[in-house]
């Protein structure tokens, strides 16, 4: 009589286990961020009277906001572009390297996520400034002809974050090109293809979902980022997170900053949607194909 | 240990009570706070632990308290008072940018008491309700490299010199310092706190110089940045010339700009008592002299006599100029918005 009962226990066990297992993640999920962006939500959406849209009414009317959530939008796509334009031949390299350097390499490479984003940004002052590094180099080499000041400025956080972004999206290229097969670049290269054919049609298209999911990373990672367009871009360079920092903290419009916040949120979750989507789809059209 | 040195202080107190010093009342008052906690806002960095040593630390000697302070700029400081208002997790607050008569406004913070040395502290100093109390001032002015600037600058006219073009910094509105500058640039060109255009007019023609946000970018600005002359403080001179950087302060003709800092008791803090003993100790001469001596900020105190050295060093309060704070600070959002709009775009 022992047995069926233990059979129906395990049944029982194999429809719990899931939810079980899932359990912890969607509490600390529930209570540490769909509570408080539900918060963030009510908060953007009343005042003193109760539910109002005036605070998105006032980001809609007025073209500075816009213009900062452009800018916000621009900065993620050029530190996107230039990881991806630095990432994606060094993941390449480090993934196929054959040589017992190649774990000590990648970890090379994280060495900017090794430091505090404050202590970054003060190396970047040294070099940013007018009399800094970077403005004698450009100088000394012929690119300028008087002193460069890059400190203070979006080109200054552009090249801020993508250094410290750049790790990012070479350790998840690098995974997917080490669980690239080799041997589908040399079929392809059996078959007629020159190895520069065979890397694009072959590997890079294989390696397209290492490319959406570092993109995205890197992408969201730089809208969001704080410290370093605070302290490398200073006043001038207003994105969306230090608008959002300027109206809780400097100004204590809470429900103006969360509104923004709000704003962000549902433009990155829009754009990564369709960012997915596009590179996936075309995926599997070509496979159709 | 810790009971044999109660014990001592007990006995101290006792002592001074029977006696007829005229110091004897302040002694047997001295309260006990032995194994207790106070947690104060602090400004960071350097000045925080100078604060530390300056008032914590034999305030701390003198109670049995342990006191720490939790480093946040002011704006992030009141933020913090309004999200905990009703549960304060830090009890007192310091302030550097007026942030006490909102905190007061809101009422966030509540009215001092038993702080012994009130009384000494001149009415344009404090609350008139008693919520807030200036311990220390600092005077506003000009910061310029000596080497590259020969003649101290005398007026906030001179920013808009053109031998200064592209060396000239200023802090973004955000900063207090960054506000006080667009009301002493307005006063400098016949405006004022209510006519503020002359102000925004001025700073429009060198809009295209170096705005930086915080004070922890001055060495670097007066190193590799290439700037000479800025608007600032005597104690960031001060700071600047500790690290070797061959920097002057030069007081301008259209007054220094006051600016108090301030401390406070958060309404409901679980430890107002201790708040409040600590900023009495903020008020003692001695601590005010540590003060202006480590930091060159000005005491508020008027019964704290300085030390011959220190007198033409740190300016006495009533040389400094007053800035109609109330007005400021009913029209900083909307400066704020305005200076983002035509300055920093």
């Amino acid at each position: 009589m022992t047995k069926p009962e233990t059979k129906g226990g395990g049944a029982r066990w194999a429809l719990f286990a899931p939810a079980l297992l899932f359990a912890p993640c969607a509490f600390v999920y529930a209570v540490f961020f769909i509570w408080p962006q539900a918060s963030l939500l009510a908060i953007s959406a009343t005042d003193a009277a109760g539910l109002t849209l005036a605070h998105y009414q006032r980001f809609a009317g007025d073209s500075y906001y816009w213009e900062i959530l452009g800018r916000t939008l621009g900065l993620g796509a050029a530190v996107t572009a230039i990881t991806l334009v630095l990432g994606v031949p060094t993941a390449y390299l480090l993934a196929r390297v054959q040589s017992r350097w190649a774990g000590f390499l990648l970890l090379l490479t994280t060495f900017p996520l090794l430091v505090s984003a404050v202590v970054r940004s003060f190396g970047w002052m040294v070099l940013f400034f007018r009399d800094g590094l970077l403005s004698h180099g450009l100088m000394a080499l012929g690119f300028a002809d008087k002193p460069v000041q890059t400190m203070y400025t979006m080109a200054g956080v552009i090249i801020a974050l993508a250094q410290v972004l750049l790790p990012l999206m070479i350790l998840t290229l690098h995974g997917v090109f080490k669980s690239i097969d080799r041997d589908l670049e040399y079929a392809a290269m059996s078959l007629g293809a020159r190895p520069i054919v065979a890397l694009g049609l072959v590997t890079l298209r294989l390696a397209s979902g290492g490319i959406v999911a570092g993109s995205l990373l890197v992408f969201s990672l730089a809208i969001s980022a704080f410290a370093t367009p605070s302290l490398v871009g200073g006043a001038r360079a207003n994105v969306m997170a230090t608008a959002i920092y300027e109206q809780a903290i400097e100004l204590l419009d809470w429900p103006f900053a969360a509104a923004l916040a709000t704003i962000l949120l549902v433009t990155v979750l829009a754009l990564s949607l369709a960012y997915g989507a596009l590179l996936e789809g075309r995926g599997e059209r070509e496979a159709a194909r | 240990m810790g009971t044999s040195s109660f014990d001592r202080r007990q006995l101290l107190a006792a002592l001074a009570a029977s006696t007829t010093l005229p110091f004897a009342s302040g002694l047997a008052r001295a309260q006990s706070f032995t194994g207790r906690k106070l947690v104060s806002s602090g400004f960071g960095g350097s000045t925080m632990d100078i604060i530390q040593s300056a008032v914590f630390t034999p305030f701390d000697k003198a109670t049995g308290a342990a006191s720490t302070q939790v480093p946040m700029q002011s704006a992030a400081a009141l933020a913090r008072m309004k999200a905990e208002a009703g549960n304060p997790q830090i009890d007192l607050f310091q302030f550097s940018g007026g942030q006490e008569a909102f905190a007061k406004s809101e009422g966030l913070s509540q009215p001092l008491s038993g702080v012994s040395r009130l009384g000494q502290i001149p009415a344009g100093l404090k609350d008139p309700d008693g919520h807030w109390v200036t311990w220390a001032v600092i005077a506003e002015g000009i910061i310029y490299r000596k080497d590259k600037i020969p003649t101290p600058p005398t007026s906030y006219k001179d920013f808009l010199k053109p031998e200064y073009k592209g060396h000239i910094a200023f802090p973004a509105i955000t900063n207090g310092y960054g506000i006080d500058f667009l009301v002493m640039l307005a006063k400098a060109f016949g405006g004022s706190e209510d006519n503020i255009e002359p102000g925004f007019e001025a700073m429009k023609q060198i809009k295209g110089e170096t705005i930086f946000k915080a004070a922890s970018d001055l060495p670097t600005l007066f190193g590799q940045g290439d700037i000479w002359i800025m608007p600032y403080d005597t104690g960031n001179t001060f700071k600047l010339q500790q690290a070797g950087l061959p920097v002057a302060f030069a007081t301008p003709k259209e007054g220094s700009p006051a600016v108090f800092i301030t401390a406070c008791v958060a309404k409901g803090a679980k430890n107002a008592d201790i708040a409040n003993a600590a900023i009495d100790a903020m008020l003692k001469p001695e601590a005010q002299v540590e003060i202006a001596r480590t930091m060159r900020w000005t005491a508020s105190n008027p019964e704290t006599k300085l030390p011959a050295d220190l007198t033409g060093e740190v300016p006495s309060v009533d040389k400094l100029a007053q800035l109609d704070r109330d007005k400021i600070n009913a029209k900083r959002a909307s400066w704020i918005e305005r200076w983002n709009r035509e300055i920093a775009r």
